[in-house]
C-alpha cells in the first residue's frame, strides 16, 4: 500500500515540481518571516547589538504603553467611519450609475470613475496634505472666499480635527475599484427580482434597502472585512501626514511599531506590536467568517 | 418612458457632481503645477499668468499688433547680475521671444521635476514589469497545476496557500526587513522585487485557480489524448482563453508595485534604488518641496505612466472585474 502511495507521488512529480517555485518563495518570504515575528517579539533586539532573551516583557511593555489607548481609539475611529465610508459612497454611487437607462452611459460613468486610481497612493496623501489641508490650502482658501474667516484652522495640527481631516481624505469616496465590484454585484441580480418587487410597491430608496442591499451582501461583506483588517494595519496616511500628531491625537498602533522599529531600533519591541495586531486581526476575520453569512448562505437557508 | 427620462437627467446631475467633486483636486493640481511660488501665495484661486499672457500675445499676433507685446523678461546682463523678478522692467519683445520665454516660465515646475523623478520612473518601471511577469507566469502555472491535475495532497497545499493570505503585512513588515537585512538584499532590486512575487502570487494563483476550474474538462481531454503535455495544455489551451484574468492580474500587480511605498522607502536608502513612490516622499522632505509648482508637477508626472496603462487596460479589467471574482 505504501509503495503504491509513493509511486503516484513519483509519477506526478511534474506537478510537485512546477508549484515548487510558488513553494520556495513563499517558505522564504513569507513564512519565515512570520516565524521570525512570534520568534522576535520575546526578545531585546537592536540592529548591530546582542539579541536577549526577556520572556512576555515586550507584551507586558506594550500593554502599559502610553500610546495604546490613544493608539486604539484612533485606530477604531478610523476604522469605523472607513467601513461606513466604503458601504455608503461607493454602493450609493454604484446603484447610481447602474440606475441609468442607457448602457453606453453606465459604461462610460464607471470608466470615468475608475481614472483616479492612476494617481500614487503617496501622492495622494501629498496632495491632500500639502495643497487641501494646508494653512492657504483648498479649505482654508475656500472658507476665506466666502468669509468664514474664523472657520480656517490647520486641520491636520489641530488636535480636534486632526482624525477627521484623516478620514475625510479622498472625499468623495467614489472612485477606484470599490464601484466596479458593487456594480458587479448589482448586474448580477436577476431582473425578475426586480419585477417581482415592482409588483409588490417596492419601489426608490425602499426597494434599495430592501431588494438590492440584501442581494450584494457578500460584496458589501468583502469590502467591510478589507476596510477593516486595512484599518486596523494600515499606517501609511498617518505616516506621510501627521507623523502622529499632533502629539498622540492621530498615532496608530501599525505607526508606533514603525517608529520603534525604524526610529528607536527596538525590533524585538516592534515585532510584540506586530503580534499583537495579528491577534486582533486574526480574531474579526474568524468572527466576520462565523457569524456573518454571505447572500448565498442567505438564499440556501430560505 | 416620460419618467424614465425624468429620472436619467436626476442621476446625470447627482453622478456628475460627485464627479466634480472627485476630481477637482486634480483639477488643481495641474492649474497650480503650471503657476509660480508668488502667484499661488498672492491667489490660491487663479489661472496661470504665464498661460494667460501667452493666449493675450497669440491673439495680438493673429490681429498684426506685435507692438503690444510686453514683458518682464530679464536681459542677460540682468540675469548674471540676479536682479530681482519684480524689478525687472517691462519691456517690448518680439513674440516668438516672448513666447519661448513664457513656455519655459510655464513648464519649469515639470522640467524640474522631471530631472529628478526620471531615474526613480525607470526603476519603478523595471520593478514593476519583472514583478509583473514573475507574478502572472508562477501564479498561473500553480493555478493551473492545482485546478487541472489530481496529485496527493493537492488540496491541502492549495489551502496553504490561501492561508498565507491571512498574514497581514504589520505582522511581517519588521521581520521581513531582518531577512532581506540577513540575505544582504538592503539597496538592490532584488528586495523589490522577489518579495512582492512571494507575496502577490497568492492572490493571483486564488483567481487563476478559480478562473480554470470554469474552463470545459472536454477541451482537455482532447488534448490530451492527441498526446499534449503539461506545457502544451498550458501554453495553448489555459493561456489563450485567459486574457480576462490575466489582465486583472497584471493590473492589480502593477498598480500594487507602483503603489508600493513603505516597504522600498525602508529597504532602499541609496537613491539609485528609489522608486516614485518613496521618491515622491523625499521629495516632500526636501528643499523641492518649498517650490510648489514642482511638487504639483511631480504628482502629475508619477500619474502619467499609469494613465497610459489606464488607456489599454481598462476594457479586459473592467470585464474581469465585472464577471464576479471579487465575493467573500
Amino acid at each position: 500500500m505504501k509503495q503504491s502511495r509513493l509511486q503516484t507521488i513519483v509519477r506526478n512529480s511534474a506537478c510537485y515540481a512546477l508549484v515548487a517555485p510558488t513553494f520556495a518563495l513563499l517558505a522564504v518570504f513569507c513564512l519565515v518571516p512570520f516565524v521570525w515575528a512570534f520568534a522576535a517579539s520575546f526578545y531585546r533586539y537592536e540592529i548591530g547589538g546582542e539579541a536577549t532573551w526577556i520572556g512576555i516583557a515586550n507584551y507586558q511593555e506594550y500593554l502599559s504603553d502610553p500610546t495604546l489607548l490613544p493608539s486604539f481609539y484612533n485606530m477604531f475611529i478610523l476604522t469605523f467611519i472607513g467601513v461606513v465610508i466604503t458601504i455608503v459612497f461607493p454602493l450609493g454611487t454604484a446603484k447610481l450609475i447602474f440606475s441609468l437607462s442607457s448602457e453606453k452611459a453606465r459604461y462610460i460613468y464607471r470608466i470615468l470613475f475608475l481614472i483616479p486610481i492612476v494617481v500614487p497612493g503617496v501622492a495622494v496623501m501629498m496632495i491632500w496634505g500639502g495643497m487641501i489641508y494646508s494653512d492657504s490650502g483648498l479649505v482654508n482658501e475656500t472658507l476665506r472666499l466666502i468669509g468664514q474667516e474664523d472657520l480656517t484652522r490647520g486641520w491636520l495640527s489641530n488636535p480636534d480635527t486632526v482624525l477627521y481631516a484623516v478620514s475625510c481624505i479622498g472625499f468623495p469616496f467614489a472612485s477606484g475599484v470599490n464601484i466596479l465590484i458593487y456594480y458587479a454585484g448589482l448586474a448580477s441580480i436577476p431582473d425578475s427580482v426586480h419585477e417581482a418587487a415592482q409588483l409588490d410597491g417596492a419601489t426608490g430608496f425602499r426597494k434599495f434597502m430592501l431588494i438590492d442591499v440584501p442581494l450584494v451582501l457578500s460584496q458589501i461583506k468583502l469590502m467591510v472585512i478589507l476596510t477593516i483588517i486595512g484599518g486596523v494595519q494600515g499606517f501609511q496616511g498617518m505616516f506621510i501626514l501627521t507623523r502622529g500628531g499632533p502629539g498622540f491625537r492621530s498615532m496608530v498602533p501599525g505607526l508606533w511599531m514603525y517608529f520603534n522599529a525604524f526610529s528607536f531600533q527596538r525590533m524585538g519591541y516592534a515585532c510584540a506590536i506586530g503580534v499583537f495586531l495579528f491577534v486582533i486581526i486574526l480574531a474579526l476575520t474568524i468572527v466576520n467568517l462565523k457569524y456573518f453569512k454571505s447572500s448565498e448562505d442567505l438564499q440556501a437557508a430560505k | 418612458m416620460k419618467h424614465r427620462k425624468r429620472q436619467d437627467i436626476v442621476i446625470h446631475s447627482i453622478l456628475f457632481s460627485i464627479l466634480f467633486l472627485t476630481m477637482l483636486p486634480f483639477v488643481f493640481v495641474v492649474n497650480n503645477s503650471l503657476r509660480s511660488n508668488t502667484e499661488i501665495y498672492h491667489a490660491f484661486f487663479g489661472f496661470p499668468n504665464c498661460i494667460r499672457d501667452m493666449t493675450r500675445f497669440t491673439i495680438w499676433h493673429m490681429q498684426n499688433k506685435d507692438d503690444l507685446i510686453m514683458l518682464k523678461m530679464p536681459t542677460d546682463s540682468e540675469k548674471t547680475e540676479s536682479v530681482r523678478a519684480a524689478d525687472v522692467p517691462a519691456r517690448k519683445v518680439p513674440y516668438d521671444e516672448a513666447m519661448s520665454h513664457l513656455w519655459k516660465e510655464t513648464t519649469k515646475g515639470y522640467r524640474y521635476s522631471w530631472l529628478v523623478l526620471r531615474p526613480y520612473m525607470v526603476n519603478t518601471i523595471f520593478v514593476c514589469i519583472i514583478t509583473m511577469l514573475g507574478v502572472v507566469t508562477i501564479g498561473s502555472i500553480s493555478g493551473y497545476i492545482f485546478s487541472r491535475y489530481k496529485f496527493p495532497g493537492n488540496r491541502f497545499l492549495f489551502l496553504i496557500i490561501l492561508s498565507f493570505m491571512m498574514i497581514p503585512h504589520v505582522l511581517t513588515l519588521v521581520p521581513s526587513f531582518l531577512l532581506v537585512k540577513r540575505l544582504g538584499m538592503l539597496n538592490s532590486y532584488w528586495v523589490l522585487i522577489l518579495p512582492s512575487i512571494a507575496g502577490g502570487q497568492v492572490f493571483a494563483i486564488f483567481l487563476f485557480k478559480g478562473f480554470f476550474d470554469g474552463l470545459p474538462e472536454a477541451l482537455f481531454e482532447s488534448a490530451r489524448l492527441d498526446g499534449a503535455g503539461y506545457f502544451d495544455l498550458y501554453w495553448h489551451i489555459v493561456l489563450p482563453l485567459s486574457k480576462q484574468v490575466v489582465a486583472v492580474v497584471m493590473v492589480i500587480t502593477i498598480l500594487g508595485t507602483w503603489n508600493n511605498f513603505l516597504w522600498p522607502f525602508i529597504t532602499n536608502s541609496d537613491a539609485k534604488y528609489h522608486v516614485v513612490a518613496s521618491g515622491l516622499y523625499l521629495m516632500g522632505q526636501s528643499q523641492v518641496a518649498s517650490n510648489f509648482s514642482t511638487m504639483f508637477a511631480a504628482y502629475i508626472l508619477s500619474s502619467i505612466p499609469l494613465l497610459i496603462l489606464f488607456v489599454y487596460a481598462t476594457k479586459p479589467f473592467m470585464q474581469g472585474v465585472t464577471s464576479g471574482a471579487f465575493k467573500a
